[in-house]
């Protein structure tokens, strides 16, 4: 079955997921714009305008830290490589242009945020499977029954413990009827996806260690919990003290 | 809940993280641990082979170690690998000198082996092309599209790989300065 579905979608047509599940998260985030007080129209435009910014974003933030090659060959600024992508500056580049967008239309920022989290946690779920077909943040050696042959040994799925952890946030999220504290619906979000990378983090063999022994994303996943944390309580204090 | 009862909820929840870091941690771990084992993906040895031109000069990629060395695995008759391979003879021309090397492997196998030397003719490939007629390379590479291209570092370990292409000559650029570090 793994077999089958790593050999469906090998690179580069493990993108296939990507694109799909950014078509499902932004009709799902459509059906939902009007429970956090945002306009169904302006998830369409805000999630075009931020994908024309990622991709144009991540080309040319890779073609600026890779200047003096691409001055021998400026058309390739046009090539059609996937690789010729800087993904931080496609993100930075998104968030940039939706700020513009929220900020023109006079939208709440943290209702945005709200409504996208469908988009978020659908991006999140295909991000796992898309890593399990083209075999990327791969697992440590294990003797487990459910352990998966990749790369010459018996790994943990980390990927699949990925796709399970971002499967299970998107069914808690989207079953949840109410909330009352604008901003607090994506901190969850974004607080459950960063508590389920502490834990999956400890699974995976490709990692960075810091001082030699620290995993270094574990650390950045529990900055981010304590910052979640942080900014929903805020939340909760600022519309309280404005009700 | 009550504001007090949600402040402890994420003490616990922080301490507990906190504490799952520590125990997770493997004083014999490093992220070298897994580089001796050969598989073809970043940051492995590349699994070895020794393949023959079609002079009958043998190569040997685990002799080649101290060189950055491009593994492409390539066919005539596909046509993003035909269409990469005068950027791969450009950049290869460039970078030569500095110990860079190219090993483009033809999967003879599923191949018309007499299309190879006219094909290398056509587009003046000087590097070594190397006949693939067992299929066992494509195997231990456990090939799934081609072109694939596989960047190794001088330490003789996998840097990149780009599956697909055809790839153009500034990624070609960008990733063989990498490797030549």
């Amino acid at each position: 079955m793994i077999t089958f579905f790593r050999n469906l979608f090998t690179p580069p047509r493990h993108m296939i997921l990507l694109i799909l599940a950014t078509w499902i998260g932004i009709t799902l985030a459509e059906k939902h714009a009007e429970r956090h007080g945002i306009d169904k129209d302006d998830i369409s435009n805000v999630t075009f305008y931020s994908l024309l910014g990622f991709i144009i974003g991540g080309r040319l933030s890779f073609v600026l830290q890779i200047f003096p090659n691409i001055i021998k060959k400026p058309s390739d600024i046009f090539s059609i490589n996937v690789d010729l992508f800087d993904p931080f500056g496609a993100i930075a580049a998104a968030v940039l242009v939706g700020m513009i967008y929220s900020q023109r239309r006079n939208l709440s920022g943290w209702n945005l945020l709200d409504a996208l989290v469908p988009l978020f946690s659908i991006l999140a779920i295909s991000l796992g499977l898309s890593r399990l077909a083209s075999g990327t943040s791969f697992g440590k050696e294990t003797d487990l029954p459910w352990a998966i042959n990749l790369w010459n040994a018996a790994r943990h799925p980390t990927q699949i413990y990925e796709t399970l952890a971002s499967l299970l946030i998107f069914g808690l999220l989207w079953f949840q009827k109410q909330n009352p504290h604008s901003g607090t619906y994506f901190l969850t979000f974004a607080a459950l996806t960063a508590g389920a990378q502490l834990i999956i983090e400890t699974f995976r063999a490709d990692t960075t260690l810091i001082f030699g022994i620290l995993n270094q994303n574990q650390l950045i996943a529990w900055v981010i919990l304590a910052v979640c944390f942080l900014a929903i309580e805020l939340r909760i204090r600022k519309i309280q003290k404005t009700d | 809940m009550t504001r007090l009862q949600r402040i402890i909820l994420y003490i616990l929840i922080l301490i507990a993280g906190a504490a799952w870091i520590l125990l997770s941690i493997e004083p014999s771990s490093s992220t070298t641990a897994f580089e001796t084992t050969p598989a073809p993906q970043a940051g492995f040895a590349p699994p070895d082979f020794t393949l023959k031109t079609p002079t009958g000069e043998e190569y040997t990629l685990s002799k080649l170690k101290g060189s950055a060395v491009l593994v492409n695995l390539w066919a005539t008759w596909c046509p993003p690998c035909r269409a990469e391979m005068p950027a791969i003879q450009k950049v290869y021309e460039e970078y030569k000198d500095q110990g860079f090397i190219v090993l483009a492997v033809d999967m003879t196998y599923q191949d018309d082996p007499f299309a190879v030397v006219p094909f290398a003719n056509e587009y003046n490939l000087n590097f070594p092309i190397l006949l693939e007629e067992t299929g066992e390379v494509a195997s231990l590479y456990q090939l799934r599209s081609l072109p694939s291209s596989y960047f190794i570092n001088r330490a003789g370990i996998i840097e990149e790989i780009v599956i697909g292409g055809p790839m153009s000559e500034t990624l070609l650029r960008t990733r063989v300065e990498k490797i030549l570090q």
